[in-house]
């Protein structure tokens, strides 16, 4: 069925990427059904997909239960715990702010100071003085008072990558096999239950063809699975929709936010949001809500003063031409920004899309056979923007679930959906389970019922405010794009720059890991092509001004953000070890 | 202090470019090390005696020679753990390339020795060998130091110079090994070429490369004229090639090969930092870009603003005409 004729894709004339799926189908290529014969898989106790922070905090938390039981050690198997992690080493996709409420983190390693965290270099200082602005414009900056929701004094200002990297050692040393380079590409369900997953195959050319160096992926036969991908979650999505999950939940919208860290030769001296509405644009056509952070970093193991400096919009946007990533590179034009980079070198950069629906966005959290932690299950408050403590919060609930659970010989984890919900996470992500949403109507019209759920902390708007989805907003070509700086190499970047600063070294002979169809109206072509952080999607010079065009997709620039996935593409598993090589980030 | 080993490789009665240019790089080494530079050969009867002599030019003091199959990493592991063993040999240098990596590989794990791969440069720091090697898709530098009796450096292709030192005849010793027996049980069945590559464009004076602004797949025969009238070979960047209009074999940069010629002229080419890495060594950068911005104009010598669908015919006639003259 094509778009074009049946005239779905076009709301009052204008396009929208939803009309244009990806050709995905996933209860088809993503879920396997059933397992291979035992001397040909390998058998896990729990499986856990994903080594971020909220996986590892996972793998953490068994390893410390299990190193108090024997028993249950003894029958999880020769691997009790194994963690899949895609990248090259834990941490290596992992990307965030990042400042932290420290609470989760000290429960789950109590022995460890915060000075430990600096020293281990993860951890880049306590959170003493705090500043919000506005930015009406390119020159303009209004101090306001700290809304309640950012409040951060006291938090600590991280690394998820560093962390993911201390967070692997600890697991390694408690006994986990972590599997990295591994890409997990396929869910296990045998009656009606989650009974593993499928690694993905390595060495596999273009078409799919198997090259000299090809090996098959393995089946990961395990009693429990832990789906802790974060976002965009390619077995979630999967499982969602194997499982109902989302069933009388809202639709997920997401958020894209790009991030440099500086070497500075002054220290910031406190932690900066701004809360726009410039660099997008304040008219409400535009769809654009976005915010900056400039967060201070002390390497205590360098004594470099460090700063990280990201952009984050909801792509709930409607100008095809926004671009996140260059959307960052204006920002730092503004004064406030030059006088804290000024004399500075980037040393870092990347890109990464978190969901933003919050509460009436999760799905539910757990399925015969497994659970889901972390960003993959939505849980980020996009208030207080914050979802780091929150992942390890359910990365260590869902451990005693998992833990209790097999103690017992039960197969279902249900009891980890009622921890979170009694938890902080679940307290934390109910208040400001409707503030986000008024949004969805513009920064100036969304702005006022914004103020009143802050106000009456969650009580107000009653009732459960809905969320369009991000892929069915029409998109037009305006002119955002008009506000970008040519880069000049030394303080904004172009984006093949700014990949290549990541490692990022994808085989290229490797097949496209990513689905979109590249027929495509301009509107949907542009759309992806400012979108894209990494320069993966072109419009040929040539392509007819109006009318569809064909896209050329580099999936090898592919820093795997996810953010396809919210605006009509859809992102698979590369072959494990591809993509970036975040640091510090 | 022992001296520098240098594997060196031939075929057909020519030593490999790389090769020497590990040999040049081991004596320069060696001199700032106050002790010498020796070459080991391994193969069949083309390895005369005068051959291996010549390697003295580019300052081997003594050529190891030992009878054994060509091409394969085993026998050579055999030999030269033999010849260090003998001759205390405190580093073993490889020019690079497949071999070099896989006989690095080997003689690390039977001499128990520190190996670093890739190397771009090495150093004398406080009388011992350091390398560098760039790591994060060559953003950043290690620097490896090695501990033991043995440091292995296996250079990355074309890291190393050809340079004639003006030496003379180095010294041939035969040297008799008794090989592992597992070192000769694969035998050389044919030896092929890289998919794609009829001339070998790491070892080309002059390249003429060309990107996405050629247009389409037919503008590569504009490089091959230009390319056929100055005598070089023809390169491409990974967009072109990810588009199919020329073999994997041409292709320069980050996931690509790394050339140093002494002119590149780039057709088209937009100058991203991912090719640029793969040829930023060149000695000549000449480009040819209709964007007046393109990233490229910021590290070429000579940089042309205009259309290189006329611009390279006229170039390619003035090459043949001058040529001819």
């Amino acid at each position: 069925m094509s778009a074009t004729s049946t005239g779905i894709g076009k709301s009052n004339g204008k396009v929208v990427p939803a009309a244009y799926p990806p050709p995905v189908d996933s209860p088809q290529e993503f879920v396997k059904r059933g397992l291979d014969s035992e001397d040909e898989l390998i058998e896990v106790g729990v499986a856990i997909v994903g080594g971020g922070t909220a996986g590892l905090a996972c793998a953490n938390r068994l390893l410390q239960l299990l190193a108090d039981d024997p028993d249950l050690m003894e029958r999880l198997g020769e691997v009790p715990v194994a963690v899949i992690e895609k990248a090259k080493t834990c941490g290596g996709h992992n990307l965030s702010g990042a400042v932290m409420r420290p609470g989760p983190l000290q429960e789950l390693f109590p022995e460890l100071t915060r000075e430990d965290w600096r020293k281990e270099g993860f951890a880049f200082g306590e959170v003493t003085k705090e500043a919000v602005y506005m930015t009406p414009t390119s020159k303009l900056g209004v101090r306001i008072p700290v809304p309640p929701p950012f409040k951060n004094h006291g938090n600590e200002i991280v690394s998820v990558s560093a962390l993911a990297r201390y967070q692997q050692r600890q697991a390694e040393e408690g006994g986990a096999y972590v599997l990295t380079e591994t890409s997990a590409t396929q869910l296990i369900v045998e009656e009606g239950r989650v009974v593993g997953v499928r690694s993905g195959d390595k060495g596999r050319g273009k078409d799919g063809e198997p090259l000299g160096n090809f090996e098959p992926g393995t089946d990961i036969k395990a009693k429990a699975v832990v789906l802790a991908e974060g976002c965009w979650g390619h077995l979630t999505g999967a499982a969602i929709r194997e499982f109902d999950l989302a069933d009388g939940r809202e639709p997920q919208v997401w958020e894209l936010g790009v991030k440099e860290v500086w070497k500075v030769p002054r220290p910031l001296d406190r932690l900066i949001h701004t809360v726009g509405p410039w660099p997008a644009k304040i008219s409400g056509k535009y769809g654009q809500v976005g915010g900056t952070w400039l967060y201070p970093m002390k390497d205590e193991r360098t004594g470099d003063d460090l700063v990280s400096i990201g952009f984050v919009i909801g792509l709930e946007y409607a100008d095809a031409t926004t671009s996140p990533h260059d959307l960052l590179q204006t920002f730092k034009l503004h004064p406030l920004v030059r006088k804290i980079l000024a004399g500075g070198e980037r040393v870092a950069w990347g890109a990464k899309a978190l969901p933003g629906g919050g509460y009436w966005s999760m799905p539910k959290l757990s399925m015969p056979g497994a659970v889901i932690v972390g960003d993959a299950g939505g849980m980020v408050d996009t208030a207080a923007l914050k979802g780091v403590h929150h992942c390890i919060n359910s990365g260590k609930l869902a451990a005693e679930a998992i833990y209790r659970g097999l103690k017992n010989g039960e197969t279902s984890f249900e009891p980890y959906e009622y921890m979170i919900e009694d938890s902080l996470t679940g307290r934390e992500l109910y208040e400001v389970r409707n503030l986000r949403q008024p949004f969805q109507k513009g920064f100036l019209k969304g702005g006022p019922l914004v103020n009143l759920a802050i106000a009456t902390r969650g009580k107000l708007p009653p009732g459960r405010l809905a969320w369009h989805r991000n892929d069915e907003k029409p998109m037009f070509i305006g002119n955002t794009y008009k506000r970008y700086p040519r880069p000049d190499g030394r303080y904004t970047f172009d984006k093949l720059s700014s990949v290549f600063i990541t490692g990022n070294a994808t085989r290229d002979d490797a097949p496209n890991h990513i689905r979109v169809q590249k027929h495509v109206p301009r509107e949907v072509a542009e759309t992806w092509k400012w979108m894209c952080p990494a320069g993966v999607y072109e419009i040929p010079d040539d392509a007819p001004e109006t009318g569809p065009v064909d896209v050329i997709v580099n999936y090898t620039n592919c820093v795997q953000c996810g953010a396809i996935t919210a605006k009509g593409g859809r992102l698979t598993t590369p072959e494990g070890g591809d993509g970036p090589l975040y640091q510090i980030t | 202090m022992g001296g520098i080993l240098v594997y060196v490789l031939h075929y057909e009665g020519a030593f490999n470019k790389n090769s020497l240019g590990a040999v040049s790089e081991g004596a320069k080494l060696a001199g700032e090390l106050g002790t010498t530079c020796d070459a080991v050969v391994v193969g069949g009867a083309d390895l005369t005696n005068d051959l291996c002599a010549t390697l003295g030019t580019y300052g081997a003091k003594r050529v190891f020679k030992a009878e054994g199959a060509e091409g394969l990493a085993q026998p050579v592991v055999d030999v030269m753990a033999k010849v260090i063993d003998d001759n205390s040999h405190s580093y073993a240098l490889f020019g690079g390339g497949l071999l070099g990596f896989e006989i690095g590989a080997g003689l690390a794990a039977r001499k128990n020795a520190g190996v670093t791969m890739e190397v771009t440069g090495v150093a004398v720091q406080n009388g011992a060998l350091v390398a560098e090697r760039p790591i994060l898709g060559d953003s950043q530098i290690s620097v490896s130091k090695y501990r033991g009796d043995l440091g292995i450096i296996i250079g990355r292709i074309n890291a190393f110079e050809i340079k004639e030192t003006g030496g003379g005849a180095a010294e041939v010793v035969d040297v008799a090994v008794d090989y592992s027996p597992w070192s000769n049980q694969a035998t050389m069945v044919q030896r092929g070429e890289q998919r794609g590559a009829d001339v070998n464009i790491e070892d080309a004076d002059i390249l003429v490369a060309g990107g996405r602004g050629l247009g389409k797949a037919e503008g590569f025969q504009l490089c091959e004229e230009l390319a056929g009238a100055f005598g070089g070979a023809v390169a491409a960047t990974r967009a072109v090639v990810d588009a199919g209009w020329y073999p994997y074999a041409a292709q320069i940069g980050q996931t690509g090969k790394t050339v140093s010629p002494k002119l590149y002229l780039a057709a088209g080419i937009s100058g991203a930092i991912q090719h640029k890495v793969g040829m930023q060594a060149s000695e000549n950068i000449v480009a040819i870009n209709k964007d007046a911005n393109a990233p490229i104009f910021e590290f070429s010598d000579l940089g042309i603003v205009g259309d290189l669908n006329k611009i390279l015919p006229k170039l390619t006639e003035a090459v043949k005409a001058k040529k001819g003259a």
